[in-house]
């Protein structure tokens, strides 16, 4: 019984921690402007994601190294060098766009002027990280998250035509729009659903959680079964986007709009339960990308680190995330427009991909690492597929962003 | 390298493990005999003849003499060399076990490289009020 509650926490925090700022964005904006014909990005997304999470899971499982350990180990310390430059500097773009998105959802609730609420979002991070347990931040930002299934709600209320909602899901690109913004918005939303912090977190999490080999079959569950249900609650924000938003001809570019059709399906009720979840998802991978920025630059230097010792043991690693907070409090102190500040992220991440999924597919398959547990035949060849979707995202998103003008 | 044209004598069988420097020493992660990560292994020292020296016959082979880290790791990136008293060495001595990781048969708390983990403990992580509270 008390395994099969956990079970069931674990897949309930998968779901609700699958949406953070960059799918709530891109989803409302692909959404507003191509209506449901990018459902399958979504669905290649989150097959990818499962394919990763639960290998870089396994490799921590199996050999007790984190992802970015291993990075460094298999590429050395100059590529590895070059690799955490990138990978760093996307992730704490990420966490500048999080706490924005955190500090828009309460100027949402409350009215005050999102500027005023940054700092406030900033400490609560740090405090989380500073002093709450890692699986209770995990569990309770996690759920709370799950009230933005009153995204399916509200899609439900709106009562769409159902036939022509089916209808846009093919792939094709709408009258209005061109094929090079249509290709600049699906790696976006590829970026989206495969962020490579995720992977950070998830292998640096199984550590932290000291999971073992026997632990797998929990996580795999968890993945297999949260990461495609949080897929589908990504497609619920879209598929309000596309009910409420593309026949209006409005292209999200706030927060405000993106929740905006569960107002017009939910009323004030669902207008609290979204706020709450907006809140909650943000600052869920508020924690998860500050975490995530000292985990790569610990596991490159070889700092302790760990939200399970005390912070007195772990000196450097939360020093450095007391830096990247102060440096993403700086750069939203500009004034810079978080929402533009997560639509750059996404697409960054759709470019950094390669950088972490090569290495861990590599690892995956070394016996010294993983022992008996070495990718099978199946997942390989799974593996290299989506290292060439990966590979193909990543070399023409540089470009489709100049050609598109970033999408505009 | 040998000038003349007589080929080297194969190198003699050894027992035990071998060890391939790249691939089993260097950017692994080192910790202490408590587990606790120590650094990454950033460089490796060896024992002999200088560099560009003279190498004479039956000059016994150079052995591991250290682990490095510190600027190492930036010199090695990017070129150069530090000078020898800036090198932050772990003994080889004093590693017990090298496997995925390479563990350290004494504590980290006395070795040379731990000394900027240490100074950012006692000067600023420690004295935020906090920052000894265990988590679990």
């Amino acid at each position: 019984m008390k395994r099969l509650l956990g079970v069931a926490l674990g897949i309930l925090t998968a779901i609700g921690g699958f949406v953070d700022i960059g799918d709530l964005v891109t989803n409302a904006v692909v959404g507003s402007r191509f209506g449901l014909s990018m459902v399958w990005v979504v669905g290649v997304g989150v097959v990818g994601i499962c394919l990763f999470a639960n290998m870089s899971g396994r490799v921590a499982a199996a050999s007790g190294r984190a992802t970015f350990e291993v990075i460094r180990e298999r590429l050395g310390a100059r590529a590895g060098l070059a690799n955490l430059s990138a990978s760093f500097l996307i992730n704490l773009m990420t966490v500048t766009a999080e706490i924005g998105g955190v500090a828009l959802a309460l100027q949402l609730a409350s009215s005050v002027n999102y500027l005023l609420w940054i700092p406030v979002a900033a400490v609560a991070v740090w405090l989380v990280i500073w002093r709450v347990r890692f699986s209770i931040m995990e569990n309770v930002t996690g759920l709370l998250g799950l009230t933005l299934v009153v995204f399916a709600v509200a899609l439900f209320l709106l009562k769409p035509d159902w036939g022509s909602l089916a209808g846009q899901l093919a792939p094709a690109v709408p009258e209005h729009e061109t094929f090079w913004t249509y290709s600049y918005y699906a790696i976006a939303l590829f970026g989206a659903a495969m962020t490579p912090y995720e992977v950070f977190f998830f292998s640096s999490g199984a550590v932290e959680e000291g999971w073992s080999v026997k632990d797998l079959v929990q996580s795999r569950v968890n993945v297999l079964v949260g990461f495609p249900l949080g897929g589908l609650l990504s497609v619920a924000i879209a598929g309000c986007a596309a009910v409420v938003l593309l026949p209006s001809g409005i292209a999200v570019t706030s927060l405000s709009q993106v929740i905006l059709p569960v107002a017009e399906g939910a009323g004030k009720l669902g207008l609290a339960f979204v706020l709450v979840g907006v809140v909650a998802a943000t600052f869920g991978a508020a924690l998860e990308t500050t975490l995530s920025s000292g985990y790569t630059l610990a596991q490159y230097f070889g700092w302790s680190w760990g939200k399970f010792r005390r912070p007195a043991e772990a000196a450097r690693f939360h020093l450095a995330m007391i830096v990247c907070l102060l440096v993403g409090l700086a750069v939203l102190a500009t004034g810079v427009d978080p929402v533009l500040v997560t639509e750059y992220s996404v697409v960054f991440s759709a470019i950094a991909l390669p950088l972490t999924y090569l290495p861990v597919l590599i690892v995956a398959n070394d016996p010294q690492y993983m022992g008996e547990h070495v990718n099978g035949r199946a997942v390989n060849v799974l593996g290299m597929v989506y290292l060439v979707i990966i590979l193909v995202a990543s070399l023409a998103a540089i470009p489709l962003m100049i050609v598109t003008g970033a999408g505009s | 390298m040998t000038s003349s044209g007589d080929s080297l004598v194969p190198a003699p069988r050894l027992a035990g493990r071998t060890l391939d420097a790249q691939l089993h020493l260097m950017d692994r992660q080192v910790l202490d005999h408590d587990g606790v990560p120590v650094t990454t292994v950033d460089d490796l020292e060896l024992s002999g003849p200088a560099l560009e020296a003279e190498i004479r016959p039956g000059t016994p082979a150079p052995v591991l003499t250290a682990l490095l880290t510190g600027p190492v790791l930036g010199t090695r990136i990017f070129g150069g060399r530090p000078p020898s008293s800036r090198l932050i060495r772990i003994p080889w001595e004093d590693v017990a076990e090298v496997d995925v990781v390479l563990k350290l048969g004494v504590s980290g708390e006395r070795l040379d490289a731990g000394w900027v983990e240490r100074w950012i403990r006692d000067k600023i992580i420690a004295r935020i009020p906090g920052g000894r509270h265990d988590p679990r």
